[in-house]
């Protein structure tokens, strides 16, 4: 980029807003799973939607790549500028505001950089729930949330971000701003465009805000984590709380003994809520609307006919606030926790949900043909049919060595997704990792279908190039 | 030997409190209630002791609301034996526990009581206190590790700047302190039996306590929030402003 260029993006946002020293970038380029390496000598905080709207302009006008970050913490490298250090990174967490709260309507309005966790807490000020949830909630941003369509631990029951956005404010990359910041329930005017921007990963335009939905905050709530036998059995027992409980069924995670021995190890204030192992376990979460007492009853009734049937063989159930937060802390560490354990070869994603305990048996006869002593440590939202897929290498193996099997190790996995009519990428996203495969893989009309949207919406091709498609 | 463990329902350690809108006291309405986590302490110390031989029987008693059964029987669930609630709908003070306390361990004749050292909603730390003197027995307060020997227990205390090493004659009062123990989670199995377990419902009259109150709340009030920082642009605004405003040079 020449200077000349440099000085009228960085006029846009203010010299102090903008990182031109490769030490002040290097934060932006650092991905927290060391996976990829990027490159970018400009990084531009915006502090509105004008600023955006203006660095597209230009950036469109000048051919620049525009690689747009939120929090930085998602899985297949998104947010991640290629290696020519032509790309100038938009990093949206200067724009932060909640705009706007509506208790009559249970909406909240915010912009892109604000961190996920803080409009849940936005939310429960009002004593409204904003569900999204998901482990890195801490440091992710609302903008990336929508832009890579995430799920988390709330879908079960709330649905995945897209199912929580009511109106979206999106700088398109010629630097016109898309006013859809509606919070309208019902609203049958035409093509619904936010569903585009939602998911697409940055690719199509910059959501600078959005508006989405509040709920009623749950009065009672509680927590079990339960050891079993089987993920067959945890499909039997899912269906029978979800039949029993119906949208009191707040959650239910899977987690294999692999698992719980890694986090116990290696994640600081985590402990086994079991006195005896089981080789699966579930954290159930069951909400109620009306008391304490109304979820504490539905989850003992419910745990106690499945002890008897058989499906349940141990449990803890929380106490307190701060035990159920011990068994959410175990269960949100299990990706950090594979981390000193070597190499993992990480998939995410989802079938049918009746095909779970099959597909876990087919995938780990798949694994271990391969690799004998793989580890696989598959756990995560079973209740959506979705599960990170994860094998940690052999022990004392070499790691690039075991990595360098994802060659063959991903294939077998993804056939088998695949046989059973399921996703490769359920809630992580595209990026630049599975974007090879998908276009191998996904019907060929879609696909040329989404090539002709991306090319109308970002004619010059600057909105976060190479990934996707 | 049998223990007996006071344990108190108090809202919930992670629940952020709200003060009534008329600055009576604090909003209890649909807020979530738990074990004082003191007594969680207490109540794993006892079950502990059960398990090494050195206590027969546990009983936890606690002063309170009918909502109180639950606390007990999530105390049940961890490991108590027997439950007792001494039903009372409106504020207890602790010299007013202490006395009903008094009175069930006149019944109860236990050879140890442990109690938290204070409980989370008033922060008052007297009620073991005040029971040890009324029973005229040894107190071991704010204890992070017990061991009891014969008719005397050692108890290492958590003081102001380190540790104190007691030694005190049985029966005994224990106050515990946070580093004692980790409370374990009641399973499953614990939590169904803990059912069947029995819970006796007594009244203050049973004891002949009077709990009128004898301190009045006059206010309660939120502690006054955060102020926002201020970046200073030179160390000579930094010192006029510690000079000026903060008055600390």
């Amino acid at each position: 980029m020449n200077d000349d260029l440099r000085e009228k993006f960085i006029a846009i946002v203010g010299t102090k807003n903008a990182r031109v020293n490769q030490e002040d970038i290097a934060p932006y380029l650092r991905e927290w799973r060391d996976r990829w390496e990027g490159k970018s000598e400009l990084v531009l905080l915006p502090a509105n939607t004008q600023e955006v709207s203006q660095i597209l302009a230009l950036a469109t006008e000048t051919k620049t790549p525009i690689v747009p970050q939120g929090g930085h913490t998602g899985l297949v490298g998104g947010g991640m500028p290629d290696m020519s250090g032509d790309a100038v990174i938009l990093a949206m967490g200067r724009m932060n505001k909640v705009r706007d709260i509506d208790t009559a309507g249970n909406t909240i309005t915010v912009e892109a950089g604000c961190i996920l966790q803080s409009v849940q807490e936005a939310a429960d000020d009002v004593g409204r729930l904003f569900p999204l949830s998901l482990a890195a909630e801490g440091s992710c941003q609302i903008g990336g949330n929508l832009s890579s369509n995430a799920g988390g631990t709330g879908a079960l029951s709330y649905g995945v971000a897209r199912d929580l956005v009511l109106g979206l404010e999106v700088v398109l990359p010629t630097g016109e701003i898309l006013n859809d910041l509606n919070a309208l329930k019902k609203d049958n005017t035409g093509y619904n465009l936010r569903h585009l921007f939602i998911g697409a990963e940055g690719t199509l335009g910059i959501i600078t805000a959005a508006v989405v939905k509040l709920f009623p905050k749950p009065k009672g709530q509680i927590t079990a984590f339960l050891g079993l036998e089987t993920p067959a059995a945890a499909l039997e027992l899912f269906q029978a709380a979800r039949d029993f409980a119906g949208q009191s069924l707040t959650a239910f995670e899977l987690m294999p003994r692999l698992g719980v021995e890694f986090t116990t190890k290696h994640v600081d204030g985590v402990r086994d809520p079991l006195t005896t192992p089981y080789p699966w376990y579930v954290l159930l979460e069951v909400s109620s609307g009306e008391s304490e007492d109304h979820a504490q009853s539905l989850l003992e009734h419910l745990l106690e006919n499945q002890m008897e049937a058989g499906s349940v063989l141990d449990g803890a159930v929380a106490s307190s606030v701060s035990q159920s937060k011990d068994f959410w802390h175990l269960r949100e560490s299990m990706s950090e926790s594979q981390k000193p354990e070597g190499g993992s070869i990480k998939h995410d994603i989802s079938v049918p949900v009746h095909a779970i305990p099959s597909f876990m048996l087919d995938a780990e006869k798949a694994v271990l043909d391969i690799e004998p002593s793989a580890r696989i440590c598959a756990f995560g939202h079973l209740g959506d049919g979705n599960l990170h897929y994860n094998i940690s290498q052999p022990v004392g193996a070499d790691k690039q060595e075991f990595l360098a099997m994802d060659r063959v190790i991903t294939p077998a996995v993804h056939g088998l997704v695949l046989k059973y009519n399921g996703s490769i990428s359920a809630e992580h996203g595209i990026g630049v990792m599975k974007r090879d495969e998908m276009a191998k893989i996904k019907d060929p009309t879609a696909l040329d279908l989404m090539r002709r949207i991306k090319k109308n919406f970002d004619p010059a091709g600057i909105m976060n190039p190479q990934k996707v498609l | 030997m049998k223990v007996l463990v006071p344990v108190k329902r108090v809202v919930d350690y992670n629940v952020k409190i709200r003060v009534k809108s008329d600055d009576s006291g604090v909003e209890l309405a649909n807020v979530k209630m738990s074990m004082n986590p003191f007594d969680e302490i207490s109540v794993e110390q006892a079950i502990r002791m059960k398990e090494a031989g050195q206590v027969e029987e546990i009983v936890v008693v606690s002063v309170g609301p009918q909502q109180s059964q639950e606390t007990l029987r999530t105390a049940l669930a961890m490991g108590a034996d027997r439950a007792i609630l001494v039903k009372h709908d409106d504020v207890v003070e602790p010299l007013a526990v202490a006395k009903i306390l008094k009175g069930v361990v006149e019944e109860e004749n236990p050879g140890l009581v442990i109690l938290g050292k204070q409980a989370i909603d008033d922060d008052s730390n007297q009620t073991g206190q005040m029971l040890a003197a009324l029973l005229g027995w040894s107190q071991g307060t704010f204890a992070s590790e017990i061991e009891i020997s014969g008719d005397t227990a050692k108890v290492k205390r958590e003081v102001d700047g380190g540790l104190q090493n007691i030694e005190i004659k049985m029966p005994a009062i224990i106050t515990t302190d946070l580093r004692l123990n980790e409370p374990r989670y009641a399973s499953l199995p614990n939590i169904m039996k803990a059912k069947k377990k029995p819970l006796d419902e007594k009244s203050v009259g049973d004891y002949g306590v009077d709990t009128a109150p004898r301190l009045t709340v006059v206010k309660t009030e939120e502690p006054e929030g955060r102020k926002a920082g201020v970046i200073v642009g030179s160390v000579e605004e930094l010192v006029s402003k510690l000079k000026n405003e903060a008055g600390v040079l």
